[in-house]
């Protein structure tokens, strides 16, 4: 009976296992189109893959490594890939190094890639040993931003596919969002300044008196002014403020939109400007503008994620805003006619947010903060 | 009755244990952190030693296999004992990688189906090893290698009415010594423990081939053990490794005997020289904590980042020896349940028994050791280690 030798060791094999399987250590870090790390392979590997033991005494020396460096550069390119969407990044490797693990020495292999688009989607082809040792596994770390993720490479299917900065920037988008939405509703001031621009946009100032509009068209058209003026000053500033391209002081700020409120309420009250209030909703939107930018610089912009987030925050603002005009100017509109309205809602309300808007000058400006 | 206990023991705790058993190894890997790369500094220097079979020079060797049967069997063979020699898991690799050709081929050669379930059962895909192993004996029914290793699969997964109709089917073309071994083996975990371990004493011992004596020896050492003679266990398993130095169940098994024993300083005696192994350096490190020295701090850190490493890889090959790391070597007996039961989902040999009854009454959870008691029960293996463990909570 031949081969019981091999029914012997069959048997017990089974309680006979091993240690380590062979894994290679893929590091990455993904900035922009830039992809850069390094890649450790055990010199057990490497010799496998390439053969490095030049003199075949059964030992891999530093020597003879180095003397193997560009052909294992070669086999690199050919068994690793990195691509973006579906357009190879090249990989450009630098001089390698020594590592020691636990399971004996590895070789370390910088390496940066240069990709043609910003990589949102990282793949990747991993085959190293593919032919000899398919248990071979390749451990991917890739970082981006302040996101690690991890994945196994290799095995039955070489390529694999990561999602670089979609998680990160889907979650920067809603976390931005939703700061905008709430600081709209909880910065009183901004909605205060909107609202009294858009009181009397309901009206027509004719002779000295208001008169209420025959139709909804050019109330329509004077909210959607104010509105669309109040958004582009304020999205102008903040863009620039958040950039960190201008900066003003938040004590100057703050008082301006302390300020910005009492004008918009007087102006109500003891018309001066009567047709052009987009103009005033643009000017001092833009430092509405700074006021939003001084909460965002609170929260800070996520690295890698700085214009999605900066865009989000905005698009929250303008959310919040625009449910406030939604809620409050149909029942404007409803009361336009009315004496109420005109003779005492206007006037009077105006003064209070007038009243309050100065309080809140006087502690700005000049009360001392914290 | 596995399926219940899969459900019971296994899942709920996985996500939670993984958890906890991924924030120990990062603990733990964070003092053996891997130093920073550097340029050695002279040509000479030695970075590896390359084992024989792991040479860049049997390439043409292989491309031969890729096209003879006859280069590629022995070449998987000789892969798959080097992987046991040396407990080094990327052999099993190599041999994979000569058998994958084959195993695409119609009509696929039996002996390819019977190697590549080996390959399997060693990386403890026991499941698709006894696929592989069924596809041969449809095929050749006759296949007596197919069933011996049929017998062992089934053996380590507790199945022993199949494993005894697997060796059952040796009778015709086997060597009758290797259907006796096959059978008293089994009959030794259900009930007939002394019985069985008189019959394979009584087996004539010059008659056998010297790995199948090796064979005997470990079964009669293990016998020896769950009858509670360390004594004879310790002597059985020393004359096996006389014959069979290189045989890594039969040293790592003696090493048992020694530390149940607490005899640390025989036990690092034993295994120096075969720390690159994972399954010897967790015996290493405990034989160390009990010497209770302070030493075997650096066997402690290979171990846990060669854990941490596995973690990553999803591999399941270790988690009998991370259960008993987290008992003896690092004590957390939470996470050492949790391996202990993952553990008995893949493989339920004495030894498995044992852990999972040792975790479960380190963490005061009966509830957890019940499906180890049942499957006592049902087989009526006798252990003296497992009495002491079960009737110890």
């Amino acid at each position: 009976m031949r081969g019981w030798g091999l029914s012997a060791l069959l048997l017990l094999s089974a309680t006979a296992q091993a240690h380590v399987s062979s894994n290679g250590f893929l590091v990455a870090r993904v900035e922009g189109r830039e992809v850069s790390g390094s890649l450790e392979l055990a010199v057990r590997d490497v010799e496998l893959a390439i053969g490095v033991d030049a003199n075949r005494d059964g030992k891999v020396t530093w020597g003879e490594l180095r003397a193997a460096e560009r052909r294992l550069d070669e086999y690199l390119v050919q068994h690793v890939g990195l691509s973006a969407r579906g357009r190879a990044c090249p990989m450009t490797l630098k001089p390698l190094q020594v590592s020691e693990r636990v399971d004996g020495t590895y070789v370390w292999l910088p390496f940066s890639a240069a990709c043609p688009v910003e990589v949102e989607q990282l793949d990747l082809r991993y085959a190293v040993l593919e032919d000899i040792d398919p248990s071979h596994r390749g451990l991917l770390s890739l970082t981006a931003g302040t996101i690690t993720q991890t994945a196994v490479l290799g095995g039955k299917s070489t390529a694999s596919s990561l999602q670089v900065h979609s998680p990160a920037r889907w979650r920067a988008f809603q976390e931005y969002l939703s700061a905008g939405i709430w600081h709209i509703w909880s910065g009183i001031d901004h909605l205060l300044f909107l609202v009294s621009l858009l009181l009397p946009a309901v009206l027509l100032r004719r002779k000295g008196h208001w008169e209420p509009v025959p139709q909804a068209r050019p109330a329509l058209i004077s909210i959607l002014k104010v509105v669309t003026a109040f958004t582009l000053a304020h999205s102008i500033t903040l863009t620039l403020a958040a950039l960190d391209l201008v900066r003003l002081p938040t004590r100057l700020t703050e008082s301006v939109i302390a300020a910005s409120i009492i004008v918009a309420a007087l102006n109500n009250i003891f018309p001066v400007v009567t047709e052009g209030r987009a103009r005033i909703a643009f000017a001092f939107g833009l430092l509405h503008g700074f006021g939003f930018a001084s909460v965002l610089a609170e929260m800070g912009l996520p690295h890698g994620a700085r214009l999605v987030s900066l865009l989000a925050f905005n698009l929250g603002i303008e959310t919040g805003q625009l449910a406030v005009v939604f809620a409050i100017m149909p029942l404007v509109y409803a009361a336009r006619a009315s004496v109420f309205y005109r003779r005492a809602f206007l006037p009077w309300g105006s003064a209070a947010i007038a009243s309050l808007a100065l309080v809140w000058l006087v502690q700005r400006a000049f009360l001392p903060t914290g | 009755m596995s399926a219940d206990a899969r459900s019971s023991a296994g899942r709920p705790r996985g996500i939670r244990g993984r958890l906890l058993r991924a924030g120990l190894l990062v603990l733990s890997a964070l003092s053996a952190a891997h130093a920073a790369p550097y340029v050695p500094s002279s040509d000479s220097q030695v970075l590896a030693e390359l084992p024989a079979g792991a040479r860049h020079g049997t390439d043409a060797t292989r491309d031969l296999a890729r096209s003879r049967l006859d280069i590629a069997l022995p070449m998987a063979q000789f892969y798959i004992s080097r992987a046991r020699a040396t407990g080094d898991l990327r052999f099993l690799g190599y041999a994979e990688a000569i058998l994958t050709p084959w195993l695409e081929r119609t009509p696929v050669s039996v002996p390819v189906l019977v190697l590549h379930a080996t390959v399997l059962q060693s990386r403890h895909a026991f499941t698709p090893a006894l696929g592989e192993l069924d596809r041969a004996l449809k095929i050749n029914p006759q296949n007596a290698q197919a069933w011996l290793t049929r017998a062992t699969v089934l053996r380590v997964l507790g199945r022993y009415d199949e494993a005894t109709d697997s060796c059952g089917h040796l009778t015709p073309a086997a060597d009758p010594a290797i259907t006796s071994l096959c059978l008293q083996g089994i009959r030794g975990l259900t009930g007939h423990l002394r019985d069985a371990y008189g019959a394979i004493e009584a087996l004539p011992q010059q008659a056998l081939p010297p790995e199948v004596r090796a064979w005997r020896y470990s079964e009669l050492g293990e016998m020896a053990g769950r009858l509670g003679d360390d004594a004879a266990a310790e002597h059985w398993l020393r004359e096996g490794l006389q014959g069979a130095p290189d045989d890594f169940y039969l040293r790592a098994a003696c090493a048992d005997v020694l530390l149940r024993q607490g005899r640390p300083a025989d036990t690092l005696e034993l295994l120096k020289g075969y720390e690159s192994m994972e399954p010897m350096l967790l015996r290493i490190a405990i034989a160390h904590r009990l010497r209770g020295d302070g030493s075997g701090a650096q066997a402690r850190a290979l171990l846990a980042s060669a854990f941490e490493v596995e973690e990553k890889r999803g591999d399941a090959v270790h988690r009998r020896e991370q259960a008993r790391y987290y008992l003896d070597v690092d004590p957390h007996p939470a996470a050492a349940l949790v391996a202990a039961q993952e553990n008995w989902q893949v493989q339920r040999e004495p030894e498995d028994i044992l852990i999972l009854l040792r975790a479960a009454q380190a963490s005061h959870d009966p509830q957890a050791a019940l499906p180890a008691r049942q499957f006592l029960r049902e087989r009526k293996t006798e252990d003296a280690r497992l009495l002491l463990a079960a009737s110890g909570s």
